[in-house]
């Protein structure tokens, strides 16, 4: 729900002062946690979810403000990786402009992409969203002189001095500081008149051209920005696990989760996906933990999904918050219930202008020559 | 050619169509048909139902492309154009099914429509304080500024119609098509938007108004133009209409 909608009369001046507060002791937890996790491996399990938060955070340019959802952006993050390891180990570029131009190359190409896919709406999009996917994994599998195929691509590492420790504990900041990068870019554009035009295609896009909404142009920017970041968080997982295979990184499978991650989050909220991530990511850890390789983290996965669309189909902060509110603000209960006073108020202090049958009609007479 | 505004004294939001055919599948829904509309007046386009109103708003607006024929706004092409530009070139409407932002504030749907132009424009803030204040202005004028925090979907049908007119105003167009203003909306709102239709067109704006509510159309408009089976089988002051023949017979079925 956009933040406008909120009542301003509770407490103007201290809402954005605790909401300041918790984002600070939130990315403290975060920047902390390898600190507290004790052994490498429960960093690599929060590097995981990170990469995940960047991934759905990302996906949610598109599917958050437009309501456009793409089970394909696994093809955006599987090429940002490829790319990323193909321009260090055959052009030879140190490892982090290899990153980054891998990002501005991926975003590059979706441009193309977007212009074709973005033509077609609903489920016409989500599907041909999963075509792009089902071919880039067989272009990659059979392009094997260069990809390696499913024998794998080996990426060097950045930092070959660094303990394997330290290795994870580098990335873990590295994921962080990109999760920031994406949610400052989509808080810049969430607050800015391109992110409500957006948000008015979600709602109806017909209606937001005949407002003078340039909408293609405004779904292609915005998924060019998605791909960007999408491409960026595959690069960095290339760079930190330093081995691709293409059946893992073109996986629809794996674009379907981060999906989930964002709608059980709320794809309304900037913090949505990023919660999501957290409770998707540690689950599936746990399920692969306890249940090894057994189909059930998937079987889990698809019950959440439906879960979630079925009972809080805008994902959990609002369906949390709304039940803070009904339980500690009852006078705020409902937004009818506010309106129908405001509305007594309103007719009491102002009667409404009586119906008028005859309007000026004078000038009406002579005219139309 | 191009850009002459200061040239002409008297309003130039001239809107015409020319020879505009379309034809969906085998019905023919427009057929030929020109129209050139009043500038600075209110228009009234009536017609029996699948006469082709509806379809000469979707082709002048841009909505859907016309098979043949042209239409130009100020004497420039506008034909088959995207119709976010239609817009910013100074057209706005409603449309038959009122059609608002249902799961944005009221006060969002208005600012949704104010067009930013350049890059620094986009990317500043959807709650600048000259926005909202006109914004505000709009909503009151309409009489639902007390549900500026309202999520649209909420309000009832009157107020939603009260609110897609807002919305079209706040992107300050010189020419508003509405599509049904009075569609299921009770007798004193009825009044009520006639009222500002004509006090609007006061105040600069040029009107096409598609409309079945004969009561409506005969004391708000200036102009008529009466459409049956795809193009304009008359057109004149409602005192004309009301008598011709013709009308009588394509619309009342007399």
């Amino acid at each position: 729900m956009p933040s406008g909608s909120e009542p301003r009369r509770s407490a103007p001046a201290l809402r954005p002062i605790l909401r300041l507060a918790a984002i600070a002791v939130g990315a403290a937890l975060i920047l902390s946690f390898p600190a507290i996790a004790g052994n490498p491996y429960m960093v690599t399990v929060g590097i995981g979810i990170l990469n995940y938060a960047v991934l759905a955070t990302a996906w949610n340019f598109v599917g958050g403000f437009t309501g456009y959802i793409s089970l394909g952006h696994g093809a955006l993050s599987g090429l940002g990786a490829y790319a990323t390891a193909l321009l260090v180990t055959v052009a030879g570029l140190p490892s982090f402009a290899a990153l980054l131009v891998a990002a501005a190359l991926v975003a590059a190409l979706a441009i193309p992409i977007g212009a074709a896919a973005l033509r077609v709406r609903g489920a016409s999009f989500v599907i041909v969203s999963i075509a792009l996917v089902l071919i880039l994994v067989l272009v990659f599998q059979s392009w094997e002189s260069l990809t390696g195929g499913s024998r794998g691509l080996v990426v060097p590492r950045p930092f070959p001095a660094l303990h394997r420790a330290e290795h994870h504990r580098v990335f873990f900041f590295l994921f962080a500081g990109l999760l920031a990068l994406a949610l400052a870019a989509w808080w810049l554009i969430d607050r800015s008149r391109f992110g409500l035009g957006l948000k008015a295609i979600r709602e109806d896009e017909d209606k937001s051209e005949a407002l003078g909404i340039p909408t293609f142009t405004y779904k292609l920017v915005v998924f060019v920005v998605s791909a960007a970041l999408t491409a960026l968080g595959g690069g960095l997982y290339a760079l930190w696990f330093g081995d691709l295979d293409p059946v893992f990184q073109f996986s629809v499978l794996n674009g379907s989760t981060v999906v989930l991650m964002a709608l059980l989050g709320g794809v309304r909220h900037l913090f949505g996906p990023m919660l999501g991530a957290l409770v998707v990511g540690a689950g599936l850890e746990y399920a692969k933990l306890e249940y090894g390789d057994t189909p059930l983290h998937l079987v889990a996965t698809g019950l959440v999904l439906g879960v979630v669309v079925m009972v809080m189909p805008d994902g959990v902060i609002p369906a949390l918050s709304s039940l803070v509110r009904r339980l500690f603000g009852p006078r705020e209960a409902s937004i009818r219930e506010v309106t129908a006073a405001e509305l007594l108020e309103g007719r009491r202090r102002a009667p409404p202008p009586p119906p008028e049958p005859a309007p000026p009609r004078d000038d009406a007479a002579e005219v139309s020559r | 050619m191009s850009a002459s505004p200061a040239a002409s004294p008297a309003p130039t939001a001239r809107l015409e169509a020319v020879g505009l055919t379309r034809s969906f599948g085998g019905v023919t829904a427009l057929s030929d048909a020109t129209v050139r509309f009043h500038p600075g007046k209110v228009n009234a386009v009536i017609g029996p139902n699948g006469s082709g109103k509806t379809t000469l708003f979707n082709c002048i607006t841009g909505m859907i492309k016309p098979d043949a024929g042209r239409v130009t706004y100020r004497g420039h092409d506008i034909t088959g154009q995207a119709p976010h530009r239609i817009a910013r070139a100074g057209i706005g409407r409603s449309f038959q099914l009122c059609r608002v932002f249902p799961r944005m504030t009221v006060l969002d749907n208005l600012l949704v429509a104010v067009c930013p132009r350049g890059l620094e424009a986009q990317l500043a803030s959807s709650r600048g304080r000259d926005d909202i204040d006109r914004a505000r202005g709009w909503l009151a004028r309409m009489g639902i500024d007390h549900l500026e925090t309202t999520e649209a979907r909420n309000l009832s049908w009157g107020q939603q119609k009260l609110l897609e007119l807002a919305g079209v105003l706040m992107a300050d167009p010189e020419t508003i098509l509405l599509d049904e203003p009075a569609g299921g909306v009770n007798p004193a709102l009825i009044g009520r938007i006639g009222t500002l239709v004509r006090e609007l067109n006061a105040e600069g704006k040029t009107f096409v108004i598609v409309e079945h509510n004969m009561d409506m159309v005969m004391t708000i408009c200036d102009h008529i133009v009466v459409f049956d089976r795809g193009r304009p089988i008359a057109e004149g002051p409602p005192a004309v209409i009301r008598s011709d023949p013709s009308v009588l017979e394509a619309y009342l079925g007399a």
